[in-house]
């Protein structure tokens, strides 16, 4: 593989064919992963996939059923309690005590952690400000928006300053403008060392990672940078939009060179073989059939597109 | 055991049950609420009992003894009837809860020392009342009956005294009258059950955090096991605390029991109580993955067995011997028994070592128990 060419480093997270079982589902299946420090690594895929499995594991949170792995050097079966200084790790639920206020949530996990008490008051003041809580430090964290519980969370994970940071769709639920603030928050941690692991339902966000995971079904099918899994794309794509979506997909998927359509509101995206050739055949055929629209034109595939089509096919395989 | 990460989670339960207002409630103001109304359900005195007496016999004896019987505040004589018919109207109606009917001989039978046939009819749908009244017509009865023998054989010049006629002993009565402060012994023992609630409160608490995710986050912090089992224990046992200064106040207050033992020796031994009674809350917790589960378990094992094991009402000597068993391995069971001494006879502790000693013991191998089975694992 092409990054073990920087090989001198060795990964801080590292598994070998790790899984994890419940009753039914075999929620994460053989999973070999390497992280070196330094890393932003984003873990997608759909519901279920087995990204919060994978990183509750990470964290220690959940017993290993079979295979191993080592975390900031500890084992993570044998020394758990060691790798918990090292990692920060927010659940994809991350509740914070609501009667508590921002300050006084800052300083349980403060105490939890053992941060060093001279050293407390400097760093509380520097994550708030960090985080942009430093006016809101006396408010109880219910009373908090969205936004910004997740980013006292953040700052509550922070508090020990871990080597690994562990997040579980962070920025789930939350407004476009909270969440590139908090990405802008994730990049200048990652620029300063810090290892970030992070899952995201958001493509736009796997975008930023340095390198990509795709789960699906416990697995990891696809582990590359994300210019390489836009690479992956098979064909071309034409963007178009279609006053009666439902009767033009059929159409257009009906229409030779066409690989796969797909569909975003009533935005068409379709995969052909070759743009050129197709895209007139395609607008003949929807003129043919009395079928109006707007706004067709080339696109290159973004993350989205690249990973709706692996899934795909994965599917129906 | 860190001193730092106890008095960080304790210091985060104290505010969060001075600030969550459920939790408050539950665990401040329901266990006195409660002490109030058990107080008051289970010690009604009866009073005015309505009744109605259909008499065949019309004589001056048989309206002398209605008289007798209808004194006072305990039975009100609601009709004279003339048939079984208006008796049975009346019943069903609710509008009387016994009749008593009096047989056409009972002068004649009564002055010629024959037996007195009285017949009590009652409702069966309200036994209390019924009882009453049944208890109360025998008495009474009792009472016109030794008189009349008294004064009938006094008038047949027969020198005896009216000690050796009394057909039944007049105490056996007093047992079975209500109005004879049952509180006194009730109380002292509704305490150990009330504080039942800090014990739920400590089930729900670690419910809730499983089920709203902070416990999640805890699990990965370096805290240890014990140190936040017991740090979550430890407020409230203050809380409960204060419950025990709070409650034999108001029973002193209120129901005017007495308290004639040490103050500071029942403090202590409270506190030992709530030591074994939390823990006993904290391995519900541990075990039950959601606030209505630990909700149901609890009152399977903190209240249910509070009310009909910790001989509050149903004397343990009178239990099954494997029942009795059962009763002793209960943290309440022990309390009732040391509230009840330092409340009324006051006694201390050269009596109570037994029970101090049982509640140690509990109190330590929950908490092993708890602390042991409590992995910082999810799932
Ligand atoms: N605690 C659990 N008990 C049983 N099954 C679980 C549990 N957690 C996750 N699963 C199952 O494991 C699979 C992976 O879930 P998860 O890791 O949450 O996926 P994702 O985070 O990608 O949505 C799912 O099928 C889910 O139902
Ligand atoms: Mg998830």
């Amino acid at each position: 593989m092409s990054f073990e060419s920087a090989n001198e480093v060795p990964p801080i997270i590292e598994t070998h064919a790790l899984t994890r079982d419940f009753k039914k589902t075999r929620a994460v299946d053989s999973l070999d992963l390497s992280i070196r420090p330094g890393e932003l690594f984003g873990l997608v895929g759909p519901d279920g996939a087995g990204k919060t499995t994978t990183l509750r594991l990470l964290a220690g949170l959940l017993n290993i059923t079979s295979g191993s792995a080592k975390v900031a050097g500890y084992d993570l079966a044998r020394q758990p309690e060691a790798i918990k200084r090292k990692i920060g790790y927010m659940a994809q639920q991350f509740n914070l005590y609501g009667e508590l206020s921002v300050l006084e949530n800052l300083s349980f996990f403060a105490d939890l952690y053992d941060v060093e008490v001279s050293e407390l008051r400097e760093r509380t003041e520097r994550l708030l400000a960090f985080a942009g809580l430093t006016e809101f430090k006396d408010r109880r964290a219910a009373q908090l928006s969205g936004g910004m519980q997740k980013k006292l969370a953040l700052a509550c994970t922070l508090i020990h300053q871990p080597e690994i940071l562990l997040l579980d769709e962070p920025t789930t639920g939350v407004d476009p403008i909270s969440r590139r603030e908090f990405w802008d928050i994730l990049t200048d941690l990652n620029l300063a060392g810090t290892t970030i692991v992070v899952s995201t339902p958001y493509m736009d966000e796997a975008d930023r990672c340095l390198r990509v995971g795709l789960m699906y079904e416990g697995r990891m099918v696809v582990c590359a940078d994300p210019q390489q899994i836009r690479a992956r794309i098979e064909g071309e794509l034409i963007e178009l939009r279609p006053d009666d979506w439902q009767a033009a997909c059929a159409l257009i998927e009906s229409l030779p060179g066409v690989l796969e359509v797909q569909t975003y509101g009533n935005l068409l995206h379709v995969l052909v073989d070759s743009a050129d050739k197709r895209l007139p055949e395609i607008e003949t055929a929807l003129r043919k059939h009395g079928l109006t629209y707007r706004g067709v034109r080339r696109v290159t595939p973004r993350m989205e597109e690249a990973f709706i089509s692996l899934i795909r096919r994965l599917e129906v395989d | 055991m860190s001193f730092r990460h106890l008095r960080a989670v304790i210091r985060k339960e104290i505010n969060h049950i001075l600030r969550d207002r459920t939790t408050f409630v539950l665990v401040m103001l329901v266990p006195t609420a409660m002490l109030f109304i058990m107080a008051y359900a289970l010690t009604v005195d009866i009073k005015h009992v309505p009744i109605a007496v259909l008499d065949y016999d019309r004589s001056p004896t048989s309206r002398a003894f209605i008289q007798q019987v209808t004194e006072g505040e305990d039975l009100d004589l609601y009709a004279q009837v003339d048939s079984l018919d208006d008796i049975d109207n009346l019943l069903t109606r609710g509008e009387i809860k016994a009749a008593l009917i009096i047989a056409p001989d009972f002068e004649h039978d009564l002055l010629s020392l024959r037996g007195i046939p009285l017949q009590i009819i009652v409702d069966g749908t309200e036994p209390k009342s019924g009882g009453f009244a049944v208890d109360h017509i025998g008495g009474r009865a009792e009472e016109f009956i030794s008189e009349a023998l008294a004064s009938r054989i006094r008038a047949l010049n027969v020198n005896v005294s009216l000690d050796s006629l009394q057909p039944i002993d007049l105490r056996v009565r007093a047992l079975y009258n209500p109005s004879l402060k049952p509180r006194v012994d009730i109380i002292p023992g509704l305490i150990s059950m009330v504080l039942g609630f800090p014990a739920l409160s400590v089930a729900l608490t670690l419910a809730h955090e499983r089920e709203h995710g902070t416990l999640e986050q805890v699990l990965v912090t370096p805290v240890g096991r014990a140190e936040f089992l017991l740090g979550k224990m430890i407020p409230y046992i203050i809380v409960g605390l204060a419950n025990v200064i709070i409650m034999p106040a108001i029973a002193r207050v209120t129901f005017h029991i007495p308290f004639n033992g040490s103050f500071p020796l029942f403090f202590l031994l409270s506190a030992v109580f709530l030591f074994a009674i939390l823990s006993m809350g904290m391995l519900v917790g541990v075990f039950m993955p959601t606030q209505p589960a630990a909700l149901a378990l609890s009152f399977l094992v903190i209240f249910f067995p509070g009310f009909f094991m910790t001989g509050i009402f149903f004397p343990i000597a009178s239990m099954p011997a494997e029942m009795r068993m059962e009763a002793m391995s209960l943290p309440g069971t022990h309390y009732a028994t040391i509230t009840r001494g330092v409340f009324l006879p006051g006694v201390g502790l050269d009596v109570l070592w037994p029970n101090v000693l049982a509640l140690l013991g509990m109190g330590i191998a929950f908490t092993a128990v708890a602390a042991l089975s409590f992995r910082k694992k999810l799932g």
